[in-house]
């Protein structure tokens, strides 16, 4: 597991510490990244008229910058979520399915789980879900 | 870990969900290889004969008590009981789901993705119905089954979600009046959720309490825990909040108008038949198991609820003008009798319930059913003055409808009176006057509405725009068939299942 | 990891209790930011927010399991979701804040910090002198591995029902969100031209949005030969406006 504990924290407190080495790290990577980033860049800051404005092919940018997302990313995403929740349950299976007396059986449950989940797969692809048109 | 036993599960006890959710996986490969012509046929035989293969399974376990699948399901004769009884009823439903005669395609939309209203919308008014609701009934019909039989919190709120969850998607199905339904389908999928919620959050207060989740292991910490009883009565109050939204209990009622109003009319019956036996039949089992000990303390906070739900049906169902909405406000104030019954916390008590759940289940089937046949030329025709002079058109229509509301009236003879009379004797006997005497006084009032309606169909000159009475085809004439003559029987003779449901009348721990 | 076990288990470690009091008020902002964010989309950041605290909590309670659940598939995928669905409803769509019912919102105010007050003394009072158990036996061997083995075991009828559950979400989400082309739907080129050359249908291309040395917009109407503006030109989709006086001079000349 995570906590054979880095030979540098251990004890009480170990775990812990590991966690905020980390924190720490990741903290001061980010500020050196950004920091040396910002010391080495040049900078002459000039703002002409229209710097900022969006740029449309040369044309006059009108209305807002939303445009409507597809609903079909939303099926997408939704797939996914499926798939990913699947795979909540296959990690724990995976741990235990090789231990004696459960074999066949749990591989078999699982084998169904996932049969029925890979019906919604099936659905889709028949229904012209997965093919962008 | 090397105690590790896989539990021994006994496949003829779980058969009849098996059946159903293997019919409704069939049925979803059937959406994706079969041609569209011939869906409908395949889909609608597939779905009839999985339900009545389901109930043969249930009646062969008849006598059954057992505790199965890692403690999970519990097969007894309440669970044997509701079971059937969720199977006809939804046997009934399915025949109006099924049914395509009354309008061209039937009552579902064909392509319910589309943008109501818009070009293509318009274009699809005649194309056949999506035949995605015959498994996502037959996944609801499961989910019941599983509701009525679950033996732990856990696999309950599981069951729940799987029966809720088709329920939403088909509220937003409707052919007709596509934003009344989608806005139906939204509003019950939010308030739903929430009251989801609310249960998920009972079960953990009820896990602190107890450790456990299994109604035994419940219905032991309840004598002696050395945690507060705040968790438990919180827990339970949490879990009844569930339960009882289900049920469409005051004050979680408020979805239910709204709902019946907006779906498509065969799952609203399918609605107020065969939720209103799963959510009683949980709230039995919750209430009868693992929390029986504390009777004493719930049974007057329940019994306010009874008495509001009552209260709340009846009262604001004599304002409608719709008669969807009235029998949505009718249905809730059945919500509050089957409370009495439930109250009575007793074996007749239970079996009053059962028999109740049952009898009012077949009346409202056939009454939702028969609200399919008057239509005009946008579709059903459900406001309360389109009726008026019915009577003269149609006598045999009118006169059946006019018998289905007698029964809900509670007008001896019918089995609206009978299922009546067994509750409050339960509740009698085990000296509920209070809710007795708040269930007799609601009837009366009740009675009104239903009576009305009677008076406008029999009593009122036909107009002009008085909407016709369509031949039925052959499924929804065998459902309503069905449900009148259930109404009827159940009247008349209705020893046979009364001792039926008192010889059901007992849970396994 | 047997570190933070033997910790929980009895009183509550000093490093768990700095996790705490840090993430607890951060989890808290979050859901607070949640709901009182005018914008959906910083709504959802928000709950990204508090999601990812609970989830450290998670793991702090020795439920490394369910914590990485928790940020994996909430944080992510379900988040994710949110995301498609709120750019497909526009982040500006603001709600409507007329109310129905008059005090509404007062009154769900209200009751809402009630439920909340109850719940929380009810279980604060309840578990105050409750002493944590249980928790050593439960992963013994290990987290994920008693997760495993409760649901094989005892739960595993109701994990087989949860693909019901799923594969019902799915095929309800296609049922609602994808529009099916039909055969019958499909125009061929043969249809597509007896359409263009149709009586009342102008079958040139359609003019242009006016590109003149006063204005490049694509929001500019073409000018037809009589002099009036031609609607075809610009796409339906935008709002026709009056152009400012700064946008009618040509740019990128001395005036």
């Amino acid at each position: 597991m995570v906590g054979s504990t880095l030979p540098v924290v251990g004890g009480y407190l170990g775990s812990y510490a590991t966690l905020g080495l980390l924190l720490l790290v990741g903290l001061v990577f980010f500020g050196v990244a950004f920091g040396a980033n910002r010391l080495l860049r040049p900078a002459r800051p000039a703002s002409p008229e229209g710097k900022f404005a969006t740029y449309e092919c040369g044309l006059d940018p009108v209305g807002g910058d939303w445009a409507q997302a597809q609903i079909r990313y939303y099926v997408y995403a939704y797939l996914y979520v499926l798939f990913a929740v699947e795979s909540v349950f296959l990690f724990p299976w995976a741990v235990i399915f090789d231990r004696p007396d459960f074999g066949m059986v749990t591989v078999v449950e699982m084998a169904v789980f996932v049969g029925v989940l890979a019906l919604g797969i099936l659905y889709a692809w028949r229904k012209r879900v997965l093919s962008w048109t | 870990m090397s105690d590790l036993q896989l539990p021994h599960i006994n496949y003829a006890a779980l058969a009849p969900m098996l059946i159903l959710f293997g019919a409704a996986c069939a049925g979803i490969l059937i959406e994706a290889f079969v041609p569209r012509e011939r869906r409908y046929p395949v889909q609608l035989g597939l779905s009839l004969a999985g339900v009545v293969a389901a109930g043969v399974a249930v009646i062969t376990q008849a006598g059954t008590r057992t505790i199965t699948a890692g403690g999970a399901i519990a097969v007894d004769g309440p669970t044997v009981f509701l079971q059937g009884a969720i199977l006809a009823l939804g046997l009934v439903a399915l025949l109006f789901v099924g049914e395509r005669s009354l309008e061209a395609g039937g009552p579902f939309v064909a392509q319910a993705a589309l943008i109501a209203g818009s070009e293509p919308d318009r274009r699809q008014v005649v194309r056949p119905g999506a035949t995605e609701v015959y498994p996502l009934m037959l996944f609801a019909i499961g989910g019941m089954e599983l509701f009525v039989a679950a033996n732990d919190l856990l696999t309950m709120f599981v069951a729940l979600e799987v029966f809720s969850l088709p329920l939403y998607l088909m509220c937003a199905l409707a052919r007709r009046r596509r934003l009344l339904s989608q806005e139906a389908a939204l509003k019950y999928f939010l308030l739903g959720s929430y009251s989801s919620g609310f249960f998920l959050f009972g079960i953990a207060l009820i896990y602190g309490f107890a450790g456990r989740v299994d109604f035994a292991g419940i219905h032991a910490a309840a004598l002696g825990s050395d945690r507060s009883n705040a968790l438990l009565y919180g827990g339970l109050a949490l879990l009844s909040i569930g339960l009882l939204f289900k049920a469409a209990a005051a004050p979680f009622h408020v979805w239910t108008p709204d709902v019946y109003q907006g779906a498509p009319t065969p799952v609203t019956g399918f609605m107020a038949a065969c939720t209103k036996v799963a959510a009683f039949g949980a709230l039995l089992r919750v209430l009868y198991v693992a929390f029986d000990r504390v009777s004493w303390d719930y049974r007057p906070v329940l019994g306010v609820v009874a008495i509001l739900t009552m209260l709340v049906g009846a009262v604001f169902a004599v304002t409608q003008t719709d008669l969807k909405r009235l029998l949505a406000y009718s249905s809730i104030a059945n919500a509050g009798y089957l409370l009495v019954g439930v109250l009575a916390m007793s074996k007749d008590g239970l079996s009053s319930s059962m028999f109740y759940l049952v009898a009012y289940g077949f009346t409202v089937l056939a009454a939702f059913g028969t609200l399919t046949l008057v239509r005009d030329a946008d579709g059903e025709a459900n406001h309360l003055s389109r009726w008026a002079g019915l009577g003269r058109r149609s006598p045999v229509f009118a006169a059946a409808f006019t018998f289905l509301l007698l029964a809900f009236a509670g007008i001896p003879l019918t089995s609206g009176f009978t299922s009546k009379f067994a509750v409050f004797a339960a509740a009698l006997d085990d000296g509920q006057t209070w809710l007795v005497v708040a269930g007799v006084i609601t009837s009366m009032v009740l009675a009104f509405p239903y009576l009305r309606v009677v008076v406008m169909m029999w009593l009122s000159e036909p107009a002009e725009s008085t909407p016709t009475v369509s031949i039925p085809g052959v499924l929804t004439s065998t459902g309503l068939a069905i449900g009148v003559a259930a109404t009827l029987v159940l009247g008349l003779v209705p020893a046979p299942l009364l001792d039926l449901s008192t010889k059901a009348a007992e849970f396994v721990r | 990891m047997s570190t933070v076990l033997a910790a929980a288990a009895g009183e509550m470690a000093t490093g768990e209790k700095v996790v705490f009091w840090i993430l607890g008020p951060i989890a808290l902002i979050g859901a607070l930011g949640m709901v009182l964010a005018r914008n959906a989309v910083h709504s959802a950041l928000w709950l990204v927010l508090t999601m990812l605290s609970l989830g450290v909590f998670y793991v702090m309670q020795a439920g490394p399991f369910i914590g990485m659940v928790q940020i994996i598939v909430y944080t992510g995928a379900i988040m994710m979701l949110f995301l498609f669905v709120l750019m497909l409803v526009g982040r500006d769509a603001s709600d409507s804040l007329i109310e129905t019912l008059r005090g509404q919102r007062v009154a769900a105010v209200a009751l809402g910090l009630g439920f909340a007050g109850l719940v929380c003394t009810g279980v604060y009072r309840a578990l105050r002198d409750t002493p944590p158990a249980g928790l050593e036996q439960a992963n013994e061997n290990g987290n994920v591995q008693g997760i495993a083995s409760l649901l094989f075991t005892k739960y595993v009828f109701a994990f087989e029902v949860t693909s019901a559950l799923l594969i019902t979400a799915a095929v309800g989400a296609m049922l609602l969100a994808h529009v099916e082309r039909r055969k019958e739907d499909k125009r061929d080129q043969a249809a597509r031209m007896r359409e263009r050359f149709a009586p009342g249908n102008y079958p040139g291309p359609k003019a242009g949005p006016g590109v003149y040395a006063t204005s490049d917009s694509v929001a500019t109407p073409a000018m037809l030969p009589d002099g009036t503006s031609a609607d075809r030109s610009i796409s339906r989709i935008l709002p026709t406006r009056e152009l400012t006086s700064s946008e009618k001079t040509p740019k990128g000349t001395e005036r």
